[in-house]
């Protein structure tokens, strides 16, 4: 069982953040653990907003007042990072226009996020792991120890620290910002924007030399904001779990290297402590990763639009209305 | 080296991208039918209800202090109304005092007049009795000492004598 259990905790922390496959088979096809916590993870969610949903909504006449008081303490948390997101952060942005068009996708995104990556904080397929060999079950054991081949898991990870679920999730952002740009701007709006704005496309014929460089850097840049938000996501969630899943190592380090046992149950310990503390973090760290996705998406599509919100960065005048702007944009 | 050992965090595939795209998707759609609009319903009816109820508040606040200010008119006028009643039932009270007291001292110096008058008709009453008696005595004890009847003309002049003495003594 100690074999096991050495064996279980790996010599490499990756092991235990990375995707793997899980005990379920479909069509013969085994699924990964981050295919499972997506679906539960979607289904968490949206059952969870739906609750929260009909507790926000205004109640029968019949409770008089009360019928405009939210109930729950999970409706009530739900309801505040609503009101602050739409209120303090998207509609300062994006303009109310905006706002109100992407709200849906933009907190949709933000809550299922948060769900995954909460999830990820939960150690449900460590758990499976551990009552494999304290059930005994070596052959169990023995699959969880394959953890890329096989395993006799069957949910729990992080989906957000797989590169191609982030990825997936980008792909939407992706899509969102050429909508709005196409939307808004048209193609022809598009392209200017691409080619460095109507200021240097009507501009003086100098300036055309600069357009095909500025368009390869403004195309890159349209495929390199998503894929900075996949990989930004993808980083912070592999890189405190596999910081957890370190600090948790050691102790099983001193072991294997032969070390006395209450060596290995000090240095635990006070892993333990510090891992306890990397806990907390890691909560905020879902928390903020899933509002950074969101934000740095609702930013790239206010790029897109046709007020002034994000065209700051090239400078851009069209009549903003100013609510954005942190700093003013450069002079010509 | 176990197989995980060798997994690239950068790994693409294609079940896990594709699954990603299409639960979101899914969920994002479910989420915007059937949750935003409930949640957005029930912050905008808090919302309005909030606002309506801070506009009411305000309205019967106005209210209250145009009643108030109003009312503090009101009460102003009648401190002035007030003052102006007492000050016109000071001013008929002291003329019906004016008028009491000098019906008062009319009717005093009347009743003073009238005593007056009854005091010197009763004095010359009292006079001419004394007059009247004093001569009599008089002429009773003038008679006695000349021991012979006096005439009118003695009797006069004794009179006059003796009301000249009894006027010196002062009785």
């Amino acid at each position: 069982m100690m074999n096991t259990l050495l064996l279980a905790a790996g010599d490499n922390p990756l092991a235990h953040v990375l995707d793997r496959n899980s005990a379920i088979t479909i069509g013969g096809t085994t699924l990964p653990l981050s295919v499972i916590s997506l679906v539960v993870g979607a289904i968490v969610c949206v059952g969870v907003l739906m609750l929260a949903a009909s507790r926000i909504s205004t109640g029968p006449a019949s409770e008089g007042n009360a019928r405009f008081v939210t109930k729950g303490r999970i409706a009530q948390v739900i309801e505040v990072l609503v009101l602050t997101l739409r209120d303090q952060m998207l509609m300062p942005v994006m303009g109310e226009r905006l706002a109100k068009r992407w709200l849906p996708l933009l907190l949709s995104l933000f809550f299922f996020i948060l769900t995954l990556n909460l999830f990820g904080l939960v150690p449900f397929a460590d758990l499976q792991e551990l009552l494999h060999v304290v059930t005994g079950d070596h052959a169990a054991a023995e699959a969880d120890v394959a953890h890329a081949t096989s395993s006799a898991v069957y949910f729990g990870g992080t989906a957000t620290a797989c590169f191609s679920v982030t990825l997936g999730l980008a792909a939407i952002s992706f899509v969102a910002i050429w909508f709005q740009s196409f939307r808004d701007l048209g193609v022809k709006g598009t392209l200017e924007h691409l080619c460095g704005g109507p200021d240097v496309v009507h501009g003086p014929l100098g300036l055309w030399l600069v357009i095909p460089i500025i368009f390869a850097v403004e195309l890159a840049g349209m495929f390199i904001k998503p894929a900075a938000l996949a990989i930004r996501l993808l980083a912070n969630m592999v890189a405190g779990h596999t910081l957890m899943a370190v600090l948790f190592g050691f102790g099983a380090a001193v072991l294997k290297a032969g070390g006395p046992i209450w060596a290995a149950g000090s240095i635990t310990l006070v892993a333990g402590f510090f891992a306890i503390l990397i806990t907390f973090l890691e909560l905020f760290v879902a928390f903020l990763q899933a509002f950074i996705f969101m934000f740095l998406t609702a930013v790239f599509i206010s790029l897109m639009a046709h007020e002034d919100h994000g065209h700051e960065e090239h400078g851009h005048d069209h009549g903003h209305d100013g609510q954005a702007h942190a700093e003013p944009a450069p002079a010509h | 080296m176990l197989a995980a050992d060798a997994a690239n965090p950068m790994n693409v595939e294609i079940l896990p991208l594709a699954t990603s795209v299409g639960v979101a998707l899914l969920t994002v759609i479910v989420i915007s039918i059937a949750v935003w609009p409930k949640i957005a319903k029930g912050l905008d009816e808090r919302n309005e209800k909030i606002l309506g109820e801070i506009k009411a508040a305000e309205d019967a606040r106005a209210h209250a202090k145009a009643a108030q200010e109003e009312f503090e008119r009101k009460l102003i006028q009648a401190q002035h109304d007030a003052d102006a009643m007492i000050k016109e039932a000071r001013a008929q009270a002291q003329n019906a005092a004016d008028a009491l007291r000098a019906r008062s001292e009319a009717e005093l110096a009347e009743l003073k007049k009238r005593a007056n008058a009854e005091m010197d008709a009763a004095r010359r009453q009292a006079v001419a009795e004394l007059e009247a008696h004093a001569a009599e005595l008089a002429v009773s004890v003038a008679s006695k000492v000349l021991g012979r009847a006096i005439d009118a003309k003695d009797q006069k002049v004794l009179v006059e004598q003796s009301i000249k003495e009894f006027a010196s003594t002062g009785r």
